[in-house]
């Protein structure tokens, strides 16, 4: 790091201790999320809700098979319909490669981020995926077209299941899997010790355990469907509106697929109805575009729930293959993880995804030797991406019900068993990192003692033989902050004081409704002593906020976080120069207090911001100048967040129906900024924690490969009467790298949920081994029965 | 006119309306595209989600499922209706205030259902809140924060007797002697 800046970042981190000890005005306040009365009135505009000029409507042909060659489309009986303005297919759109998940431009790599993607293919490669589009004057023309497109289709062999794809002899779903395979880009593998060398450690252990365990494809369940608008004018200049989580990337991949330079570009994120990883990679943009580059007018393209599910994106599905070496006295001696993820017809974030999976083997449990290995392979079925968590879900519920396993099997108790073989904090992983703050031992031992662990769990023992059967379970998890040291991980803030001294704030921030826009407005007042309501975040706009890598990898609070420090501190810093000069009195004496500039040693000298501004702008002591700040946050510190999660269930043992009646999750991620927001993103996690273990599954017939639950009420996420009693705990250590002690919640929330589920079940059936998820009550009845 | 237009005659939020519509659209498509009130979402298309209820004759219904040719001589509440000179009602403030909006896709319908609630039950017990909402998804709160905003709401408005228990009365600052 540059020694300017590693300076400014010391010097800024001394600052925040400074203002922790006198107190925070803002931080840790529960304050409501600051769209929420727009959005209670129904004033709010998600980009549904915007009508422009002239706007036409767009409808995608889907294609209806898994896997087939277009050998022609004849579009003559639509065009003829009157109200159709354009339409765009293989035949006559730009075919560039690109890949919908890039996270940098010059991400070119074929090992992770291939790119296997075009705006239209002459191969369909799963049902749903895109054989061409219709604009037309209204949505009911739009779609009455599209059924006049007719196509003729080659049949091809597909893949359809993992489970078949990763046989040697399987068709290929997609030309890019590797020497005529299934596999996505390359096979991750590494560990602190050679793969045979960890095998061998674990093979000489006191005891060996192995499992297997099946982890299902979920949708993410957004209730504001993917849509977007795009606008293009005759000077070359294309708009897009889109409900997105990376508007820096979107402008990347349409300058790719598009071939329009990005100065040309421009994408704005819209108020975001849910996401959650799902409106992270570049949809159906470059469609829209098309539409509108024919047309020069706004087109805007909606799914309807049944594309939602077929043609977005999901969970990967994944199998996953664990092995531990275990000493008698129950200390982990080596692991071994092998993981086999489904990405879809696509590469998208496949191999990335195994490369944020491979992260959490050696963050949450100490070994002297572990190796990961992982690889996503190609089917014939929809694209998984992104979705909350991020490969981490699937590897937490493999391992921590396998962890239940061990300590059921050397007759411990999982929590002592936990206890015994998690990382410390500031002690080295076994890959030789610092571990920072990692709580995760005091999440354990807070958790059980507020759950009444050991009480509850002898209680619910004694209900082995009923119809009902309770069940007390709990595991752990681990979640990062950012992507260092894997990759850079840097955003811009910039926040310019107004002249009646309230501030504006720009970033590259997306807020999706989880109140990050709240979040960086309460941590900027903290040091510009402005209200956060005087404090406007302008957030996501390409040719308006700075650059910011986008909503992932837990990163906005974090990243985001310290960079609005670094600016509200350059901000403060010109305050007090600008006064220093203004009161003739020296700079170290001087501070910020609502909006003024005082003298500590002596209070009634005094400057107020909106003179300090203006006596700037005048140039009164030196030159004309705007009191303002960009500065940039570069991240060089890998910190990770911790939850333990405890939780009972009742089993239905005639019926095999399962019931979550509490769930505590304890989380580790510093100091909470804002509580009210920091609970809302726990008990959503939980929520989607519990489908994920017990009812969510998007379910694709193996011959066909079409979804066969593609509406809300087969795909069966919780009900408000499904939900158990739900409580939030934290153990609440300040983390000096965050801002303000600050760490990650959003996909930590999610991520150890369905593991302490399984758990719990599992107690439940008398210690039954269950190897997938979800648990629907058919697959619990055959445990029963066993 | 098309012969599968009708003429439907109604009240949108007080409005007296009278439109042609098509045999085609839903409510939800008259509300949202037809006179532009977008605070009432799409979500699903099929009455699985809940995000386009609005009140019909006072009973949350999925406009999304219902046709716009049967809503003749039918009074129609949408979330903007609720408001009251531009004060937002009891419930609305208390969805705020208790954290039970996040990404807000959902909300108006959650505040439409809530709203026919405590019309009907002033004082719903835990499990009835979680039932009426039975036709209402969440994907961000886990409904925790959206139960709490109805008991809220609920112990704001139980204070009020007869005429002033109306959405808009000022909650606990009212008297129940009033």
């Amino acid at each position: 790091m540059p020694e300017a800046r590693k300076s400014a970042r010391g010097s800024a981190k001394a600052f925040e201790s400074q203002v922790s000890e006198r107190g925070f005005d803002w931080v840790g306040k529960r304050l409501p999320n600051r769209e929420a009365e727009m959005k209670a009135a129904g004033e709010i505009q998600y980009v549904d809700d915007l009508r422009m000029n002239g706007m036409l409507h767009a409808k995608l042909l889907l294609s209806p098979h898994a896997h087939a060659r277009i050998k022609k489309i004849d579009t003559s009986k639509a065009e003829a319909l009157p109200g159709v303005r354009a339409l765009a297919h293989v035949f006559n759109t730009p075919r560039i490669a690109y890949n919908s998940a890039a996270r940098f431009y010059l991400d070119a790599s074929d090992f992770d981020m291939p790119k296997t993607e075009y705006i239209f293919d002459d191969t369909v490669r799963f049902v749903g995926d895109r054989v061409a589009a219709v604009a037309a004057d209204d949505p009911f023309i739009a779609a009455a077209a599209v059924k006049l497109i007719e196509v003729e289709y080659e049949l091809l062999p597909a893949a359809i299941t993992l489970e078949s794809a990763l046989q040697g002899s399987s068709p290929q779903a997609n030309p890019h899997g590797i020497d005529g395979t299934n596999l996505c880009g390359g096979r991750l593998a590494y560990g602190n010790a050679n793969e045979e060398e960890v095998l061998t450690a674990i093979g000489s252990a006191a005891r060996v355990f192995t499992d297997t365990f099946h982890t299902p494809r979920v949708h993410h369940g957004y209730i504001e469907p993917v849509c977007h608008i795009a606008s293009y004018t005759r000077d070359g200049k294309l708009i897009v509106w889109t409900s997105s989580q990376n508007v820096f990337c979107f402008r990347d991949v349409l300058s790719t697929a598009l071939n329009i330079p990005q100065s040309r570009i421009r994408v704005i994120k819209t108020v975001c109805g849910g996401a959650f990883g799902g409106k992270l990679e570049v949809m159906h943009e470059p469609v829209a575009a098309v539409l509108s580059m024919r047309t020069f007018k706004p087109v805007k393209l909606r799914l309807d729930r049944r594309e939602t599910f077929s043609s977005t994106r999901c969970r990967h599905e994944g199998i996953l293959t664990i092995k531990s070496g275990v000493s008698s006295d129950g200390t982990l001696i080596a692991q071994h993880v092998s993981s086999s993820l489904n990405t879809g017809a696509y590469a998208g974030s496949g191999p990335n995804t195994v490369g944020a999976q491979s992260g959490k083997m050696f963050i949450l449990y100490r070994a002297e030797k572990m190796f990961y290995s992982g690889a996503s392979y190609y089917t014939n079925t929809p694209s998984a991406g992104a979705m909350r968590g991020y490969g981490c879900p699937q590897i937490t519920a493999t391992r921590e019900t396998h962890t239940d396993r061990i300590a059921r099997e050397l007759g411990m108790d999982p929590v002592e068993f936990r206890l015994r073989n998690v990382v410390r904090p500031h002690e080295k992983n076994c890959m030789g990192n610092d571990m920072h703050s990692a709580l995760v031992a005091e999440c354990i031992l807070k958790g059980s003692r507020e759950f009444a662990w050991k009480k509850r769990r002898l209680a619910a023992e004694k209900t082995r033989e009923g119809k009902s059967r309770l069940g007390v379970g709990m595991d752990i998890a681990v979640h990062g902050n950012g992507w260092y040291p894997v990759y850079q991980d840097l955003t811009t803030v910039t926040i310019r004081l107004n002249n009646d001294g309230s501030a504006t704030m720009l970033t590259g921030t997306h807020d999706l409704g989880n109140g990050s826009r709240t979040v960086l407005a309460q941590i900027a007042a903290e040091i510009l002593t402005i209200p956060p309501k005087d404090i406007e975040v302008v957030e996501a706009d390409t040719d308006v906020t700075p650059l910011d890598l986008g909503a992932q990898a837990s990163r906005t609070t974090f990243i985001g976080g310290n960079a609005t420090i670094l600016a509200a501190k350059d901000l403060r810093d010109q305050l007090i120069e600008e006064a220093s000069r203004a009161l003739a009195a020296p700079a170290d004496r001087l501070e910020l207090e609502s909006g003024w500039v005082i003298d500590r040693e002596d209070p009634g000298r005094r400057c107020s911001f909106v003179d300090i501004i203006g006596a700037a702008q005048a140039g009164k002591r030196g030159d004309q100048r705007e009191l303002a700040s960009t500065k940039t946050f570069e991240s060089k510190d890998a910190v990770d967040s911790y939850a333990a999660v405890f939780c009972e269930v009742e089993v239905n043992s005639e019926t095999g129906a399962i019931k979550p009646l509490s769930i505590m999750s304890v989380h580790n991620s510093g100091k909470v900024i804002n509580p009210l927001l920091f609970e809302g993103q726990v008990h959503g996690g939980i929520h989607m924690g519990l489908g994920y273990a017990l009812s969510e599954e998007m379910r694709i017939d193996p011959e066909t490969g079409k979804v066969t639950n593609p509406n809300l009420k087969a795909y069966r996420m919780l009900k408000a009467v499904d939900m158990p009693d739900i409580r939030v705990l934290t153990v609440e250590d300040p983390e000096s790298a965050g801002p303000f002690g600050a760490k990650s919640i959003g996909e930590c929330a999610t991520d150890g949920v369905a593991g302490a589920v399984v758990n719990a079940v599992s107690h439940a059936l008398g210690g039954a081994i269950l190897d997938r998820i979800p648990l629907t009550a058919e697959y619990i009845l055959s445990k029963l029965r066993r | 006119m098309d012969e599968q237009d009708r003429v439907v005659n109604f009240t949108v939020n007080g409005a007296p309306t009278s439109l042609r519509v098509r045999r085609a659209w839903t409510l939800l498509y008259v509300i949202r595209d037809v006179l532009g009130l977008t605070g009432t979402k799409y979500g699903c298309g099929a009455g699985d989600c809940g995000a386009c209820k609005v009140l019909v004759d006072g009973k949350p219904r999925n406009s999304c499922v219902l046709p716009a040719y049967n809503v003749e001589a039918c009074e129609i509440t949408t979330i903007e209706g609720l408001q009251k000179s531009g004060e937002l009602s009891i419930l609305q403030r208390s969805f705020v205030e208790a954290g039970a909006i996040q990404c807000g896709f959902c909300s108006p319908g959650m505040i439409i259902t809530g709203t026919a609630l405590l019309a009907t039950n002033p004082e719903p017990t835990e499990g009835e809140i979680r039932e009426a909402f039975s036709n209402n998804l969440c994907r961000c709160t886990g409904y925790v924060k959206t139960v709490e905003a109805i008991q809220m709401a609920a112990a704001r408005m139980a204070p009020l007797t007869g005429d002033s228990r109306h959405p808009h009365a000022k909650g606990s600052q009212g008297s129940g002697d009033a």
